[in-house]
């Protein structure tokens, strides 16, 4: 979550613009922007954004809109109708939730059998459940603006939903990490053609992970995952910081790699 | 995907970065971005006399200014709706950002201009809530409300809503008393 972008001269060149979207700061950045036609770049922009707030509309709590505060209004034993985007993150979750025996679970232990899709249909069991996409969704929405980009013609740049991110095309893109205890960045990489994303857990981080998750020192409250999509990079860094182990088996299903920190 | 790992990656010892900034737009790029179909932008100041200050007050938003710098975006003449820029300080960091209003007074669009740290960078805001988009003045703009806090309160996210809460509130009140044609 705190891994972020930074001012590089690999940056020149580019344009990046941002907006309060999904709880936190998105910011979308094109590679060589001189180079595209500027009618395109400002599609690409909207296009991209848009994509971020159909997720949110989608996914958010608290729009009473969204497909999960339908679901939370929900008698139990009904079901309502989901947008595709909402299967497609429920989806993953479910394949997380199995893979992990549980341990991955987006009801936060109010009910991890008492939801199931079913076609575009998404089955409420008990009035008691409710979901969080908040491990998720984000990297889904940061896969989603990229799509939108590379849509509209875009050969390469990024997508940073508050250090869920994704970089695309050939430029490679240096990534800092920002030091929870300490303060200050440090360099920790660059990236091309992936997705990347951090966690900060400990007994001070606000997660609902925490409780669960095994004690480690504070020199290691941060875990990072690079994989191929951003959804699973997001999701990926809460069961590496739930099992405590970056070399979590499942992490080569989908092609990621951990690190703790 | 290729990832290489930089030399202090996954040191101890933290290299500190001093400071970080982003620049993305500025004043002028977001009010064209926000209203693309206007021809103009007119620069007004609104002034909030002492009543509206007190009504604003009353509504729980603290103007913390009665001049208010106001690009209206015009076309042939006719008001299109407004722009106001503004900078709120968080624990680390500084945020300048632009907040599009609608004629109906709703907000049509917010976005970042700059972001800067005082000591290394976090793009992570947490309460950011997205949808500031179709809120009015009447619509409680506050964290916990209806722009929520999901992770928890820190950083700018109250300094944010409050900020936007605050520009649409002053905005409203100066329209509702002629000083915004």
């Amino acid at each position: 979550m705190n891994s972020t972008v930074t001012s590089n001269p690999a940056l020149a060149g580019s344009l990046r613009r941002a907006q309060p979207l999904l709880g936190t700061l998105v910011e979308v950045g094109l590679h060589d922007a001189s180079r595209i036609d500027r009618s395109v770049v400002a599609a690409a922009f909207d296009a991209a954004f848009d994509a971020v707030r159909e997720v949110s509309r989608c996914l958010s709590r608290f729009d009473a809109e969204s497909d999960i505060a339908r679901f939370h209004a929900a008698a139990a034993g009904s079901s309502i109708r989901v947008r595709p985007t909402t299967r497609q993150v429920l989806a993953a979750a479910t394949e997380l939730q199995r893979a992990t025996r549980g341990a991955f679970d987006i009801s936060l232990g109010t009910g991890p059998d008492q939801w199931q899709l079913e076609g575009s249909g998404l089955h409420k069991s008990s009035a008691a459940v409710r979901l969080d996409l908040g491990g998720i969704g984000k990297g889904h929405a940061v896969d989603c603006a990229v799509a939108a980009l590379i849509g509209c013609g875009i050969e390469s740049g990024w997508v940073n939903a508050g250090g869920d991110l994704r970089a695309f095309g050939a430029a490679p893109l240096p990534i800092v990490l920002r030091d929870e205890h300490r303060g200050g960045t440090r360099p920790f990489a660059t990236l091309q053609g992936g997705a990347f994303a951090t966690s900060h857990f400990d007994r001070l981080s606000r997660s609902h992970l925490v409780a669960a998750a095994p004690t480690r020192s504070a020199s290691r409250a941060h875990v990072s995952v690079v994989a191929g999509l951003c959804v699973w990079a997001d999701a990926l860094t809460k069961v590496v910081a739930l099992s405590g182990d970056a070399a979590h088996p499942l992490l080569a299903r989908y092609g990621a790699q951990a690190w703790l920190h | 995907m290729r990832l290489v790992l930089a030399a202090t990656a996954l040191s101890a010892a933290a290299v500190p970065v001093s400071a970080f900034a982003v620049d993305y737009l500025s004043a002028e790029q977001a009010a064209k971005l926000m209203f693309p179909d206007a021809d103009a932008f007119e620069a007004r100041t609104v002034t909030l006399n002492a009543a509206q200050l007190q009504q604003l007050d009353a509504q729980g938003v603290r103007a913390r200014s009665a001049a208010w710098p106001v690009r209206v975006a015009k076309r042939g003449g006719e008001a299109l709706g407004y722009v106001v820029t503004d900078a709120v300080i968080g624990k680390v960091e500084l945020i300048d950002y632009a907040v599009g209003i609608a004629l109906d007074g709703t907000v049509k669009q917010v976005e970042v201009l700059a972001y800067r740290e005082s000591h290394g960078f976090e793009i992570r805001l947490p309460a950011w809530r997205q949808q500031f988009v179709g809120k009015g003045s009447t619509a409680a703009i506050k964290v916990g409300d209806d722009i929520a806090n999901i992770s928890g309160a820190t950083l700018s996210c109250g300094h944010v809503t409050d900020g936007v809460r605050r520009i649409v509130a002053v905005v409203s009140a100066a329209r509702r008393g002629g000083g915004l044609a």
